[in-house]
């Protein structure tokens, strides 16, 4: 049997439909990256508290901005937005080695290793008073601070110390806008708190782990590694970011 | 006397394009990787501000897992005062009135949770964990976005993300 020929396929409109195909992507596609800061909006309430909570002024930082896109932090008018992050630092850094009752600052208080675990042994047992009772309300409460005591016990084994410098609890950072303040101004805040929050961060990661915060946080991003996210979870812990974004009223 | 032939001569070479498509896919492959596809154009106006230090939000994007809503005047001047400061949303390109405007106040919310009820099985995210984009122009009143905000803390969807444009590279 004679071998036929295999014909020959003419591929010259390949390239046609190669760039229909890329004329496509070009077309329905964007270049740009979605970047924006992601906040957690407080769960709602069912029952408003007939008594406001009662917040030292020393551990507010309130950042404003009214109708006219004119900002005050903690009473002082800030013509200049982007000195707002070297405020914050203050704000975290003053009482971060000793604490200093005479400033209007937040005070630190000292986590240690036993405090973790009396903390933990205390939780356990009325995890289980309350399971006892049936009240499952109160034990999932206790389940969730124990988790958090839990939490900072490993953060503090990764710390390497016995002990560790905590922000007070109360301490926070708050966005009071007016309704017709510019959203420019809004993220203008935001990122000014990213930017403190970042830098203290980036230093400490730097310090502990001789690695950049933002590398830390992308790589964590890509392949999740828990070892990345213990760090992340110290840092977190170390460095706070508590932001309140208060509702303007009409 | 002619020393310059006219016509005839060598023809040019035949250039061989055999290779063009290889070139070609090697663009569409690269166009491919390094974008994402845009989900709708917005029917308001949208020049988002400037910022640094903010989260790429491209990850969850690639998993369609975010929902995006716009902030801005309406393409059509005309329509503009129709809405409170002028400032129109848009929701899957339908423009609404801001959250307490025209139509109706559970705009957002609807929207949401028509959003989270079509996501595919794969997705197992809980609704207080799906972002919500805000994509925001930078005139926009931040009345509204809070407005948008409280809407999405009514049905608990709680992880909201303002959208900017990020100046640094990481």
């Amino acid at each position: 049997m004679a071998k036929r020929a295999i014909p020959e396929i003419n591929a010259g409109s390949m390239a046609d439909i190669a760039f229909l195909l890329l004329l496509f992507f070009l077309v329905t596609t964007t270049m740009d990256r979605d970047q924006a800061y992601v906040r957690k909006i407080p769960k709602k309430i069912d029952v408003p508290l007939d008594q406001d909570v009662e917040v030292e002024k020393r551990n507010i930082l309130a950042i404003k901005a009214n109708n006219q896109n004119q900002l005050m932090v903690r009473g002082e008018v800030f013509s200049d937005p982007s000195k707002i992050s070297e405020f914050i630092l203050k704000f975290y850094q003053t009482n971060e080695k000793v604490n200093d009752p005479s400033n209007n600052f937040p005070m630190y208080s000292t986590t240690t290793l036993a405090l973790c675990e009396q903390q933990m042994t205390e939780l356990d047992s009325q995890i289980e008073e309350a399971e006892r009772v049936g009240n499952s309300k109160l034990a999932e409460f206790f389940l969730s601070s124990y988790d958090e005591w839990n939490k900072k016990k490993q953060a503090l084994k990764l710390y390497g110390k016995d002990e560790m410098r905590e922000l007070a609890v109360q301490a926070h950072i708050r966005i009071e806008v007016q309704e017709q303040t510019a959203y420019s101004i809004f993220s203008q805040i935001h990122n000014e708190i990213e930017e403190a929050i970042f830098e203290l961060r980036d230093k400490e990661c730097m310090r502990l782990f001789s690695e950049s915060y933002g590398i830390l946080k992308r790589r964590h991003a890509q392949d999740s590694d828990p070892k990345d996210k213990s760090k992340l979870d110290l840092l977190e812990i170390l460095y706070p970011a508590r932001i309140i974004e208060v509702t303007p009223k009409n | 006397m002619s020393k310059f032939k006219k016509d005839g001569g060598k023809a040019s070479p035949q250039m061989n394009t055999a290779s063009l498509p290889d070139i070609v896919f090697m663009l569409l492959f690269f166009f491919m990787v390094a974008t994402t596809s845009k989900e709708t154009d917005p029917t308001v106006e949208v020049d988002p501000p400037e910022g640094t230090k903010s989260t790429d939000l491209t990850p969850y994007k690639q998993r369609s897992e975010i929902d995006f809503l716009y902030l801005g005047a309406p393409r059509n001047p005309a329509r503009a005062s129709a809405f409170k400061f002028g400032y129109a949303l848009s929701l899957d390109n339908v423009v609404q009135a801001t959250a307490d405007g025209l139509y109706s106040t559970s705009a957002v919310s609807r929207w949401k949770k028509d959003k989270f009820a079509q996501k595919p099985s794969r997705m197992t995210a809980p609704l207080e964990e799906v972002i919500t984009c805000v994509k925001a122009d930078k005139t926009a009143p931040t009345g509204i976005v809070f407005d948008i905000r409280k809407q999405l803390q009514d049905i608990d969807a709680l992880t909201i993300a303002y959208a900017i444009r990020d100046k640094g590279n990481i």
